[in-house]
């Protein structure tokens, strides 16, 4: 009988057995979490290629790092690339959110279509777009010759090369932003508006005065989002360019990519992702205490 | 109610001209796609007049490699999924309900991995997966992706939303813990289950740098990773058409998904990015 | 078939044997008892010593505000809340030790805590699947609680598909085919309209009479509590203040607490200077100098501040024999009867009664007669001390 067992319901020993639920995740988070990245953390303070560790070197790989023109160069074009998409996918993400936030059934099927893209791979989407970049009959160049121009090789010009993946980017990205802007459009208060219209306000008074200061916290977050995730450019030059001509699209992760599995230089590969991760980590942290100051409006 | 301001009939066309662009090159490639290689070696203007053909469809589905590679994509994603929604249903409810020691501390560490980036472990993972020798295995393309902590996030959140009252009424009503878990918590998360499913397949479907480096065999490609092998020599390519009918390929089924789905894809991505 | 304890069969012979043999639960009339029961949540007792028992077939209220610990009190009984010490039976079997579904309790929400992806059906019969009870049986107990509270047309529907009415019929059918010792209600109706809690309440009150089953009911409402009750458990701030039948709890408030929460408008409660007068009873003071003679004796009166209790009905507007005068300074008029809010002389306010038709109009000069044999006197400690008898 379970009179019996006063144990039972008075104040049970906080169980170890109900960590049996979490238990399973924790085994895998640690496995391909936890310990990769002590491992990564101490790979990167050793000499290591594919077959094993050679020596302990210190901090060597990070001074060497400091004194690589061509890491150096990477770090350059990922902050350039991060310039040239971050600010365009938040404003054109505002744009359209601003736009598409209404009920009409055009601007459903409208939000559809900027939203398609972000379900493609990485190698779909670059194939899309060097088919519209080459200048041997891409999209571009038919388009050009056709108003009596001349093809412009994109992805082999230095300069252009660049803002031809930002642009394959920006159109593969803009779903997100939008989204964004668009749920946070939707949480203004319903009143505020309608405050807003019996006081008088203009569309642009209640577009500046209500409906923008209402999102600045979304905005905030955005831009983070998107510096985070554009930080980790790497498939569309490894596949568009493979970092030319000469260096100019060469990202930080693709340098880790081609130092580690391309030269099998390990430790000094995982130096450069440490360093990218402390970079990340920096992003992450202030989108965290932006996202937690939720009552500050 | 007013007519639409000029500004706001103007910004109304920009859209819409920006939807244009946004579908232009998909309409591109499909054209291409269906013209033949030899035609378009001739003269790619051919692209608005001239002959359509699903040969490049034909040699497609010829070859079967693709098929290989998307029974990879398959296995590897549906594994990926069924993992990740039951390790973070299970975690989520653990922590979301259940008292243990140290349970908010492993919380905590775990939202940790919430900011640790795959360029930081991937070099580690790459090392530990090559002594344990599983490269080249579905197995080894599905486990990195089951640590992802955005699954037990959001399923915490859930279960933490569910009214502790279902909990004690169920109690009274003589359940027990995993009668309570299963039948009556469990079928309320269904939509989180939802979301957070197709977001796993999604991200696995479309996973790119770790299957690149674990799956050296062209036996063991994923779609995502096959598809890339081809595009290597693009600028020399002779296969023009072939290579576009691959994109298409590729691109079609996720695109119908996304179409079935599209609520709760979009819900999913933006949730896990504003997580 | 150790969880078949929960439940009884009263009809069925058949079910006899499921029934626990250490308790008799043959027995429909369940008692009660808390014996000296505590409970902390960290450091801060919520519950500190407390006792009382409930009689079978008892209706018994716990009213307080929100916070005073009604609702701790009543998951203790049903299990929702361990007990630190202390001692709960229900029916002469101890039971704090077991895990809720083995009390024989069976409880409303206030949120009903419906399962959403169940129909009606479901939920009421998913209590009695956990613990084995025979498909017809299940069927039969459905059918019949369905029948009393007129669900039957639902049964097929979700919590979703409902109205908050159809919601709180159901939750209490569910709470009903467990047949239970005692029924738990924490704050059922506060999620109603005010109508159909009207009506609910009058409801609940007949299916007290029809059951016969003892029950408790946690409320913040003191109409809930007095229209409701066999008896009330005033409480506040973890104690309890007074228990009694709503009539004695109006006319003998324990504490002023008690004169301030029970009764509307609420109670004036005025500082007074208190003499002894003929007959050993009190004559109070008020602030503005007007003489109430009370019929409390002073003998048990203890020195100090005190403070009177007047209920609006007895302070009137009179135009003659007024004891006191004031300005009127707002009229609420409830059809059947008027309140005035008088300002008196020195700034106090009180409110008097008028009959519906009131002339009276804000900013009126009036007179008040007040029926000082009503009057209650609450000392420095908050006690209360009224007429003898």
């Amino acid at each position: 009988m379970a009179i019996d067992a006063p144990a039972r319901a008075r104040r049970r020993p906080a169980g170890w057995a109900n960590a049996l639920f979490v238990l399973p995740y924790l085994i895998v988070f640690v496995a391909m979490i936890v310990v990769p990245l002590a491992m990564g953390m101490w790979l990167s303070t050793t000499k290591s290629d594919l077959f094993g560790v050679e020596a302990q070197v210190g901090f060597a790989n990070f001074t060497r790092l400091a004194r690589d023109p061509i890491f150096l160069e990477t770090v350059w074009n990922t902050f350039y690339f991060v310039l040239l998409t971050v600010p365009a996918l938040t404003l054109i993400g505002l744009g359209l959110a601003l736009v598409l936030n209404r009920p009409a059934r055009w601007a459903s099927v409208l939000r559809t279509i900027f939203f398609v893209s972000t379900v493609l791979s990485v190698t779909v989407v670059t194939l899309v777009w060097q088919l519209v970049f080459t200048p041997d009959g891409g999209l571009i160049a038919v388009a050009a010759e056709a108003l009596g121009g001349s093809p412009v090789a994109f992805l082999n010009d230095q300069d252009l090369a660049m803002p031809a993946i930002a642009v394959t980017t920006i159109w593969w990205c803009i779903g997100l932003p939008m989204v964004l802007f668009l749920a946070a459009l939707q949480q203004v208060p319903r009143d505020l508006y309608e405050a807003a219209r019996l006081d008088n306000a203009s569309r642009w008074k209640t577009l500046t005065r209500i409906t923008l200061p209402s999102i600045r916290r979304t905005f905030l977050l955005v831009v983070i989002i998107e510096i985070i995730l554009q930080f980790q450019l790497f498939g569309q030059p490894q596949l568009m360019t493979r970092g030319g001509p000469n260096n100019a699209t060469r990202p930080i992760v693709l340098f880790i990519y081609e130092t580690g599995w391309r030269q099998w230089e390990l430790g000094y590969a995982a130096a450069a992702a440490q360093v990218l991760f402390a970079m990340i980590l920096i992003a992450a942290m202030a989108q965290y205490f932006v996202a937690s100051r939720k009552d500050d409006r | 109610m007013t007519r639409p301001a000029l500004s706001g009939r103007v910004a109304v066309a920009l859209v819409v001209v920006g939807a244009v662009l946004m579908l232009v090159p998909l309409l591109w490639v499909l054209a291409l796609s269906l013209k033949s290689n030899a035609e378009l070696m001739a003269d790619t203007h051919s692209v608005f007049n001239g002959r359509y053909t699903l040969q490049n469809y034909a040699d497609l589905v010829g070859d079967g490699q693709v098929f290989r590679w998307i029974a990879n994509s398959l296995i590897v994603s549906l594994g990926m999924t069924a993992g990740v929604l039951i390790l973070s249903s299970l975690a989520g409810y653990g922590f979301a309900r259940l008292e243990f020691p140290g349970r908010r501390l492993l919380f905590v560490i775990v939202l940790f991995g919430l900011a640790v980036p795959e360029q930081a472990v991937i070099i580690a993972r790459h090392q530990l997966f090559s002594w344990a020798e599983l490269h080249n295995t579905h197995g080894a393309l599905i486990l990195p992706g089951l640590s992802a902590p955005f699954g037990v996030f959001l399923m915490t959140q859930y279960f933490r939303a569910i009214p502790k009252e279902i909990d004690e009424a169920a109690l009274l009503d003589n359940a027990s813990r995993f009668t309570i878990f299963w039948k009556l918590l469990l079928p309320l998360t269904i939509p989180a289950q939802a979301t957070l499913g197709i977001f796993t397949f999604l991200s696995a479907w479309n996973d790119y740098w770790w299957p690149l480096i674990s799956a050296t065999n062209k036996e063991m490609f994923t779609l995502t990773v096959g598809i890339a092998s081809t595009q290597m020599n693009f600028a020399q390519t002779e296969g023009l058409g072939f290579l576009m009918a691959q994109a298409v390929f590729a691109g079609l089924p996720i695109l119908i998904v996304y179409l079935l789905f599209q609520k709760y894809i979009v819900q999913a991505v933006a949730g896990a990015a504003g997580r | 078939m150790r969880h078949a304890c929960a439940l009884r069969s009263v009809d069925d012979p058949l079910h006899v044997n499921y029934s626990d043999k250490n308790t008799n639960r043959e027995d429909r009339l369940a008692t009660v008892e808390l014996t000296n029961i505590s409970k902390c949540f960290g450091r801060t007792a919520v519950i500190d010593g407390l006792s009382m028992s409930l009689n079978p077939n008892e209706f018994m209220v716990f009213l307080g505000p929100s916070g005073c610990g009604k609702s701790t009190l009543l998951r203790m009984i049903a299990g929702l809340e361990t007990v630190d010490s202390g001692e709960i039976r229900i029916g002469g079997r101890r039971v704090d030790h077991l895990p809720p579904g083995e009390r024989g309790v069976a409880m409303v929400f206030q949120h009903y805590a419906l399962y959403p992806h169940m129909t009606i059906r479901d939920n009421m019969a998913f209590g009695l699947r956990n613990v084995g009870v025979a498909r017809d049986e299940i069927a039969a107990r459905v059918a019949a609680a369905a029948r009393s509270l007129e669900i039957e047309h639902l049964l097929e529907r979700r919590p979703g598909q409902l109205s908050g009415g159809q919601r709180q019929r159901a939750a209490i059918a569910r709470a009903i085919v467990k047949q239970p010792q005692v029924f738990l209600f924490d704050e059922p109706l506060s999620n109603l309209d005010a109508s159909l809690r009207v009506r609910t309440r009058v409801e609940l009150a007949g299916l007290h009479q029809r059951l016969g089953t003892t029950m408790i009911f946690v409320t913040h409402d003191q109409v809930e509590a007095m229209t409701l009750a066999d008896r009330i458990v005033v409480l506040n701030d973890c104690r309890i203040e007074q228990v009694g039948t709503p009539m004695d709890i109006y006319l003998r408030p324990a504490t002023s607490f008690v004169a301030g929460f029970v009764g509307s408008p609420r109670i004036n409660l005025l500082p007074v200077r208190i003499e002894a007068a003929a007959e050993g009873l009190a004559r109070a003071t008020l602030p503005d100098g007007t003489l109430v003679q009370t019929a409390v004796p002073t003998a048990a009166l203890p020195q100090g501040d005190t403070t009177v209790g007047l209920r609006a009905e007895h302070v009137r507007i009179a135009s003659e024999g007024a004891a006191a005068r004031g300005t009127a300074r707002v009229v609420e008029r409830l059809g059947e009867r008027t309140l005035v809010h008088v300002e008196l002389k020195g700034g106090a306010m009180l409110v008097a009664e008028d009959a519906g038709l009131s002339t009276v109009r804000a900013g009126d000069e009036v007179g008040l007669s007040i029926d000082g044999a009503r009057a209650h006197l609450f000392d420095a400690a908050g006690r209360g001390h009224h007429a003898a008898g």
